[in-house]
């Protein structure tokens, strides 16, 4: 028989694995671009709601609406970055904020406009909402197959980054962006497909959070906030460092709401506080 | 026929408001030698920084084989054949030794195994940081790394400065060899007059951001009283 905190870990794990592939992305750009992108998570709401129309009105099986809520979010970032982002690559930080957090707000409005401010469901197949029972545990199957997905998507990334080619000239238009340059590397271009990668990853996020957190126009600005709190934590342009951040937090959180419910929410707060006063730069981050 | 590879037509440039060249005109034929010279801040590092399109241009024009290249991006002046190696070597420190290769890598003759060739130690420390390597090693590998993407043209900027006599023998042997292949030209910036003129064909002397003096390297080493008002003696003190 296994102690009820296994399971109270599970659920925080797969929580912390959706927050994971919510902002990576956020921390790549930030990381590596140094470009500011408070719109991160509407590009995570679009998957959202991309996924939601796909499945509840042309009745697609959820499974091959996930691919399409990463493109569909990874070609409105391309169509952001070629258009607005890149005019403000060397803007001001203040000039960054502003533009992204009135993308923001106008998805926000979009959203509520269309789909109106109500919670949307997703009909799921009965076998997604089932639950595999071990040791006396239930252990949902949705949450299991997040897992799987988080963890596979972190060892591609990973194996992306440090053993491509592409991934060398990703680290080294970073490590001096006028080098790469000089060598050839069409860095604007590099940094634009990275961006791409990260924000269909949001999408992904976005349509697989629905069955766990709900969807509602709300979503772009409530996940910004923990989207922020990991790359600060995980360190920016850090993917483990995202990923060991987004699992301690979603982990804490569970935990909180599960253990000391009057803190409830509050518990990821004072996580992200402590860890920051040990680790100012975050727990992998250099600066 | 005889179009040049590169070419400098009343270059004005400099950074920002801040005007550094003066109508800089020169030329590079194919497989030719251009030495760079003059004392400390005339313009030698912003004069490779402007042929790779990193500077402000004010005034006059590029070409590269008869083609405007003014208004080229630097990415793509490289990747058409010019290589360029940076004063302060700028290896990328969290690459290895091999990835700060490959990522510059394009198809030609210099092939990683010919580079390793070419610069032994290189090979032994393939798997090292770009951060754990010696000055000279970096020298090296700054050299190695720009012959990895097959340029017509290498920019050298003081590649022998601050290192051992046994290291700047080393790294003359290799690009002598690099030379002999007959199929890359170089413009060589350096503070070493005497290697600098030996290595190559024709020699320019800038002041204070403009041509004071050209003539033949050969000839420009003879000229001891033009060096000596120009460059300032090292050329009797080095062997
Ligand atoms: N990034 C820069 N911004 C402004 N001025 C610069 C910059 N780099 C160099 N300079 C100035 O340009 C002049 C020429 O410098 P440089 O080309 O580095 O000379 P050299 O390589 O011959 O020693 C110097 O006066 C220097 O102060
Ligand atoms: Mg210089």
């Amino acid at each position: 028989m296994l102690p009820p905190i296994f399971g109270v870990l599970f659920d925080g794990f797969a929580y912390g694995m959706l927050l994971f592939l919510l902002s990576v992305g956020q921390s790549v750009t930030l990381g590596m671009m140094n470009f500011i992108n408070l719109a991160h998570c509407s590009f995570a709401m679009l998957g959202g709601y991309v996924t939601v129309l796909l499945v509840n009105r042309y009745g697609w099986p959820f499974f091959a609406a996930l691919p399409i809520a990463f493109l569909a979010a990874a070609l409105a970032s391309v169509a952001f970055e070629r258009t607005l982002y890149r005019r403000l690559y060397r803007a001001s930080d203040l000039d960054q904020v502003l533009l992204t957090i009135g993308i923001t707000f106008i998805s926000v409005a979009a959203a509520a406009y269309i789909f109106t401010t109500a919670q949307q469901p997703l009909q799921l197949p009965a076998y997604l909402r089932g639950s595999l029972s071990f040791m006396g545990l239930d252990f949902a199957v949705y949450r299991l197959i997040l897992i799987g997905i988080a963890l596979a998507i972190t060892a591609l990334l990973v194996a992306c980054l440090e053993y491509t080619r592409f991934g060398a000239k990703i680290r080294a238009a970073v490590d001096n962006e006028r080098m790469a340059r000089g060598l050839g590397i069409d860095v604007d271009r590099a940094f634009a497909l990275t961006f791409a990668l990260g924000s269909g990853l949001a999408g992904l996020g976005g349509a697989l959070a629905i069955e766990i957190v709900g969807l509602d126009p709300s979503f772009a600005f409530t996940y910004l906030v923990y989207v922020l709190i990991v790359v600060s934590v995980g360190g920016l342009g850090s993917i483990g460092g995202s990923f060991a951040a987004a699992a301690v937090l979603g982990i804490s959180d569970i935990a909180g709401k599960y253990y000391v419910p009057q803190l409830g929410a509050f518990l990821i707060y004072l996580v992200m506080v402590g860890l920051l006063m040990w680790r100012p730069a975050g727990l992998f981050g250099k600066r | 026929m005889a179009e040049p590879l590169l070419s400098l037509r009343k270059v004005t440039a400099g950074y920002g408001e801040a005007v550094v060249l003066h109508d800089v005109s020169l030329e590079v034929p194919e497989n030719g030698s251009l030495a760079v010279l003059g004392r400390n801040g005339v313009g030698k590092t912003t004069l490779l920084l402007t042929i790779m399109g990193f500077t402000h241009l004010r005034g006059g024009s590029l070409a590269w084989r008869g083609r405007d290249i003014s208004r080229l991006p630097p990415h793509r002046r490289a990747a058409g054949g010019i290589g360029w190696v940076a004063q302060e070597r700028e290896i990328f420190p969290s690459l290895s030794v091999e990835e700060n290769l490959i990522v510059a890598s394009r198809p030609g003759a210099w092939t990683l195994a010919m580079t390793y060739k070419l610069f032994p130690r290189l090979a032994e420390r393939r798997r090292n940081m770009g951060h754990q390597l010696s000055g000279g090693e970096q020298q090296m590998l700054a050299i190695a790394r720009a012959l990895m993407t097959n340029p017509a043209l290498m920019l050298l900027d003081e590649p022998f400065e601050g290192l051992a006599p046994v290291i700047v023998e080393e790294l003359v042997a290799a690009i002598k060899t690099m030379l002999a292949g007959g199929s890359i030209a170089i413009v060589l910036v350096e503070q070493h007059t005497d290697i600098a003129l030996e290595l190559t064909s024709e020699a320019v002397v800038l002041e204070r951001g403009a041509v004071a003096h050209r003539a033949a390297s050969k000839d420009l080493q003879k000229d001891l009283p033009t060096l000596d008002r120009l460059v300032g003696l090292r050329v009797a003190t080095s062997t």
